[in-house]
C-alpha cells in the first residue's frame, strides 16, 4: 500500500495544497496554480541542462530555483491587476490564466506541443519529503507571526484589517506570490518524477484537485494540507487493498467521502488537531512593565491640533448624508457626537478615519489628508475605530483580535520566526503582553482565549475598543459603543473612556445614549440632516432649544429625508 | 455567413448552459459545480430514452427537463443548504458540489459504462433548408429557438412573477426576505431546479449537435460556462444569453482565421480583458460594499 510512489505523490500533493494554502489563509481562492505549476515546470526542464552535465542533484536545486522564480514571477504578472477581485471572480479570473497557459504551451514549439517533454528522474521520496518538510516550516513559523495574523484578519474582515493599518493589497500580492513560488516548486519536483511532462497535467481538474486537497485538510492550519494530500492519495490505495473493484465505485466512494468531510468537518480533518491558545507570559496586571520592543507613536501635545475639518460633505446619489461641517478636535478632549438617525454622524467618522472620501470640502486628520490617503495610512498616523455594526474577526480568539489591533506598533517577526532568532521570540512576548493589557483594560482579561464570534454582545463592544487601543492611537474614534449595554455596563464604559483620556487620549464617539454623553464628554457636537445643529459643553447643549427640538421633534417638523440619508450611506 | 449561422448554433448552446450557472449565483452568490455533471448525466440519460426506451427525442427532451430539475432539487438539498450558515460557504460550497458531481459522474458510469454514446441515427429528422444562402438544419433552428425562447421566459419568470420577485428579494437579502415572509428555502431550491433543467436540455441539445456524449464533456464546456457568465455580467441572464452567443461566434470565426488550436484561448482572453477593464461584465451591475 506505501509503495514508493503513493509516498511521494503524497508529498507532491501536500505541496501543490500548501500552494492553495497559501492564498485560503488569506480568504483568496485562486485556481491559477496549475498554470504557475505548468509555466514553471516547462522552463525549469528546457532551462537546465541534462543531468550528466551538473550531477543529479545540483540539476534538480538549479530546476527548483528556475521553477519557483518563474512561478513567483508569473503570480506577480497576474496578481497585479487581478488583486483587486474578490471571491468567485478572483477564482474565475486565475482560472482563464491558467487555461491560457496551457494553452500556449500547448501551442508552442520548445514544449513539444501535445506529446509533452520527457525528463529524466531524479527526484527520490527522500527528496520529495524534504521539500515537504521545508515547505511546512514555512507555513508553520508563518502562522504565529505578525504577517500571519495579518492575512488572517484579511480573511476575516478586509475591512477592518484595513482600519487596523494593514496594506491589504500588499499583504495579498505576497501571499499570491509565496502561492506561485510553491506551486512553481510542485511543478518541477513532479516533471523530475514523472519522466514526462504534459500540459494536460496543469488542466483545470489538477486545479480543482489542489483545491479540494486544501480544503479537505483545513484551510485554517498548517497541516491541513498534509492531512488532506494523504487522505486524497491514499483512499484509492486503501480501496485497492481491501479489494473494491476499479471501475466507478472507486471514484463514487472517494467523492462521497469528500461531500462527508466538507459538510460534517468545518475546519477539515485538521479540526482534529487541537489546538493550543498562546497566553501571555507575563500577568496581565503588570501595567506599563517592559514593553519597549514595541513602537513608540508620538502623540501631539495637549491642546494640539488634532483633526480639522473644513466644509466636509458627502453626498449619495442627491442625497446630502453630510453638508458643509466644520470640525475641530484637540488633543486631549473628549468629543461626543450626538444626533437623530440619519443625522450623518456614521458618514462623518467614516470620512474622518478615511473610509469614505468626502464628495467635497477638506480634512486633515493627524496630518494626513483624509480622502486622498489610503485606510491603512490613515491608520498609521494614529487612527483607530471602532464600527456601529461589530467588524471583530470572528474566528479568531479575543486575545487574537487584539494583536492584530496591535499591527501598528510591532515590527515584522516572520522572516526571524523562520531563522528562530530570540528577538522574534522576544517581541512575540511583548506583543502578547502589551495585548493582555489592553484586554485588561476593558476587563476581558478572562476572555482572552474565547472566538470573538462567541462573546456576548456588550463583550464584543469592549473587544472591538480593546483592539482600536492596542495600536497605540492618538485619534480614538468609537461609534455607539453603548449600543445595546445596560446602564451599569454603560456606566463602566463611560469611566473607561475618562480614564483613557487622562491618559492622553483623544476620542470622538458617536453614541444615542445622550445622559451617558452628557457625563463623559468634555465637548459635544449635534448633528442634524448633515449638519451641525449646535456645539458646546454639556451644560450648554443640555439647554439647547434646537436641539431638544431636533430630538424630541416640534409638531411641524418635516419628518422625511434624513431617514434615506442614513439608508443609502454606511450605516 | 453560414460561419455566422454556425457560430449562433453553438453559442446559444453556451448561452442555455451559463444561464443555469448565472442564475444560481446571481441569487446564492455560490458557483455549483455540479452543473457540468448535470449536463453530462442528461446527455447520457436522453440516448437512453431513446435508444433503449424508444422514446421519441421530444418526449425524451421533455422527461430530460425533469430529471434536470429533480437532480438540481437534490443538488440544493444536499451540497448546498447544509453549508448554509458557514463562514466559509464559498469555499465549502464549490467543494461539496464538485464531491456530488464526482458521484453523478460515477453513477453514470456505473450505468452506461465508460464509453462515448450516441444517439441512434434518425433520432432528429434530417430536415435541412436555406436561409439567406447559408444550410440550416432543423435541428439548428431548433437549438436557436429552443435557446432563445428559454432565455426570454426564464427573463420573464424574474423580472415579473411573484417567484421572480422572491428570487430578487433574497438575491438582495436572504435575512430580510424571509423575514417578509419569503419562504427561502423552497424558492432557493426552485431555482436549482430551473436551473438544473436547463442545463439538462443543454446537455441534450449539445450531445446532438456533436453527436457524441462522453463522461467528462460537463468539463469541457465547463470553463466556457464561467467565462461566458463573467463575460455577460455574474447573475445576469441577458449577460449570459449575449456573451454565449458572443463565444460561439467568436469562436468559429477564430478557427477560420487564426486555426483550430488557438480556439480555445479565445473564450479566455476575453475572459481576463472582461475581469481586467470592467470586472462587473457587459450587463452585470456593481454591488455597492457596505461598511
Amino acid at each position: 500500500m506505501f509503495t514508493e510512489a503513493t509516498v511521494t505523490f503524497i508529498a507532491l500533493g501536500a505541496i501543490f495544497a500548501y500552494s492553495f494554502y497559501a492564498v485560503l489563509v488569506a480568504g483568496q481562492l485562486s485556481l491559477g496554480q496549475a498554470g504557475f505549476a505548468g509555466i514553471a515546470a516547462f522552463s525549469a526542464v528546457a532551462l537546465v541542462p541534462e543531468p550528466e552535465e551538473l550531477g543529479e542533484l545540483p540539476t534538480l536545486l538549479l530546476a527548483i530555483v528556475i521553477g519557483m522564480v518563474v512561478g513567483a514571477v508569473a503570480a506577480v504578472v497576474l496578481g497585479l491587476p487581478t488583486m483587486h477581485l474578490r471571491g468567485v471572480f478572483l477564482a474565475i479570473a486565475t482560472l482563464g490564466f491558467a487555461e491560457a497557459i496551457r494553452i500556449l504551451i500547448l501551442n508552442m514549439e520548445w514544449t513539444g506541443g501535445a506529446q509533452g517533454m520527457s525528463v529524466p528522474k531524479i527526484l527520490t521520496p527522500g527528496m520529495a519529503w524534504v521539500a515537504l518538510a521545508l515547505v511546512a516550516y514555512w507555513f508553520w513559523r508563518q502562522g504565529h507571526s505578525r504577517y500571519g495574523r495579518a492575512l488572517e484578519a484579511i480573511r476575516e474582515d478586509e475591512l477592518a484589517a484595513r482600519a487596523m493599518g494593514i496594506d491589504v493589497g500588499r499583504h495579498r500580492l505576497s501571499a499570491f506570490v509565496a502561492a506561485g513560488a510553491v506551486a512553481g516548486l510542485y511543478g518541477v519536483l513532479w516533471a523530475y518524477y514523472v519522466r514526462l511532462i504534459a500540459p494536460q497535467d496543469f488542466a483545470f481538474t489538477a486545479a480543482i484537485d489542489g483545491l479540494v486537497t486544501a480544503v479537505v485538510g483545513g484551510s485554517t492550519m498548517f497541516l491541513g494540507p498534509l492531512l488532506g494530500s494523504g487522505f486524497q492519495t491514499m483512499i484509492p490505495e486503501l480501496q485497492r487493498a481491501m479489494g473494491i473493484e476499479a471501475g466507478w465505485i472507486r471514484p463514487f466512494l472517494s467523492s462521497l467521502l469528500l461531500l462527508v468531510v466538507i459538510l460534517f468537518l468545518p475546519g477539515g480533518l485538521a479540526s482534529f488537531i487541537p489546538r493550543r491558545t498562546r497566553m501571555p507570559t507575563t500577568p496581565s496586571d503588570e501595567v506599563g512593565s517592559d514593553h519597549h520592543g514595541l513602537s513608540h507613536r508620538r502623540h501631539p501635545a495637549e491642546g494640539e491640533t488634532v483633526a480639522e475639518v473644513r466644509g466636509l460633505a458627502k453626498e449619495y446619489g442627491g442625497v446630502h448624508a453630510v453638508r458643509g461641517v466644520d470640525l475641530e478636535i484637540r488633543s486631549g478632549e473628549v468629543v461626543g457626537l450626538i444626533g437623530p438617525n440619519g443625522a450623518g454622524k456614521t458618514t462623518l467618522v467614516n470620512m474622518i478615519s478615511g473610509l469614505v472620501p468626502p464628495t467635497s470640502g477638506t480634512a486633515t486628520v493627524l496630518g494626513v489628508p483624509v480622502g486622498r490617503t489610503p485606510v491603512h495610512k490613515v491608520a498609521g498616523a494614529g487612527v483607530s475605530r471602532t464600527f456601529q455594526h461589530s467588524k471583530l474577526f470572528a474566528r479568531l480568539s479575543a486575545l487574537d483580535n487584539v494583536l492584530v489591533g496591535g499591527h501598528l506598533v510591532t515590527r515584522p517577526t516572520f522572516l526571524r520566526r523562520l531563522l528562530w532568532l530570540p528577538s522574534a521570540r522576544r517581541e512575540e512576548r511583548e506583543a502578547l503582553a502589551h495585548a493582555a493589557r489592553c484586554l485588561n483594560r476593558v476587563g476581558l482579561a478572562d476572555k482572552a482565549a474565547t472566538r470573538a464570534a462567541g462573546l456576548s454582545y456588550g463583550d464584543q463592544r469592549r473587544l472591538e475598543i480593546a483592539r482600536a487601543l492596542a495600536a497605540d492611537p492618538s485619534l480614538l474614534i468609537l461609534d455607539e459603543p453603548a449600543a445595546g449595554m445596560n446602564h451599569v455596563e454603560a456606566a463602566a464604559l463611560s469611566d473607561l473612556i475618562r480614564s483613557l483620556a487622562r491618559d492622553g487620549l483623544t476620542i470622538l464617539f458617536i453614541e444615542h445614549n445622550v445622559g451617558m454623553v452628557l457625563g463623559t464628554c468634555d465637548r459635544i457636537v449635534v448633528l442634524n440632516f448633515g449638519e451641525v445643529l449646535a456645539t458646546g459643553t454639556p451644560a450648554e447643549i443640555a439647554t439647547n432649544q434646537a436641539v431638544i427640538d431636533a430630538y424630541l421633534g416640534s409638531a411641524d417638523e418635516d419628518t422625511t429625508g434624513p431617514t434615506t440619508a442614513e439608508g443609502a450611506g454606511l450605516s | 455567413m453560414q460561419q455566422l449561422f454556425n457560430g449562433l448554433f453553438i453559442g446559444s448552446i453556451y448561452a442555455l448552459f451559463a444561464i443555469g450557472f448565472t442564475l444560481v449565483f446571481g441569487i446564492l452568490d455560490r458557483l455549483n459545480l455540479a452543473h457540468p455533471a448535470v449536463f453530462a448525466v442528461s446527455a447520457f440519460v436522453g440516448i437512453g430514452l431513446v435508444e433503449e426506451a424508444g422514446l421519441s427525442i421530444w418526449v425524451a427532451l421533455a422527461l430530460v427537463f425533469v430529471v434536470g430539475a429533480i437532480l438540481g432539487l437534490l443538488i440544493e438539498r444536499v451540497a448546498f443548504r447544509p453549508l448554509r450558515n458557514r463562514p466559509d460557504a464559498h469555499f465549502a460550497g464549490l467543494i461539496s458540489s464538485i464531491a456530488l458531481a464526482g458521484m453523478f459522474i460515477a453513477l453514470l458510469q456505473a450505468y452506461f459504462g465508460p464509453n462515448t454514446r450516441r444517439f441512434p441515427a434518425g433520432t432528429f429528422p434530417d430536415d435541412r433548408f436555406e436561409l439567406l444562402g447559408a444550410r440550416v438544419t432543423l435541428m439548428q433552428a431548433l437549438i436557436v429557438v429552443l435557446s432563445l425562447g428559454l432565455v426570454v421566459a426564464l427573463t420573464w419568470l424574474v423580472g415579473r412573477s411573484r417567484l421572480g420577485r422572491a428570487m430578487r428579494a433574497i438575491a438582495e437579502n436572504p435575512t430580510a426576505a424571509r423575514v417578509l415572509g419569503v419562504d427561502v428555502d423552497r424558492v432557493t431550491a426552485t431555482t436549482f431546479a430551473i436551473s438544473s433543467a436547463l442545463g439538462a436540455v443543454a446537455g441534450v441539445l449539445f450531445a446532438i449537435n456533436v453527436n457524441s456524449a462522453q463522461l467528462g464533456m460537463g468539463s469541457a464546456i465547463e470553463l466556457k460556462g464561467l467565462a461566458v457568465i463573467v463575460v455577460g455580467g455574474m447573475g445576469s441572464l441577458p449577460g449570459a444569453l449575449v456573451g454565449g452567443l458572443l463565444l460561439g461566434i467568436a469562436e468559429v470565426f477564430a478557427i477560420q482565421y487564426i486555426g483550430s488550436s488557438w480556439r480555445d484561448l479565445i473564450a479566455f482572453g476575453l475572459l481576463f480583458l472582461i475581469l481586467l477593464v470592467r470586472p462587473q461584465g457587459l450587463f452585470g451591475s456593481r454591488k455597492v460594499r457596505e461598511v
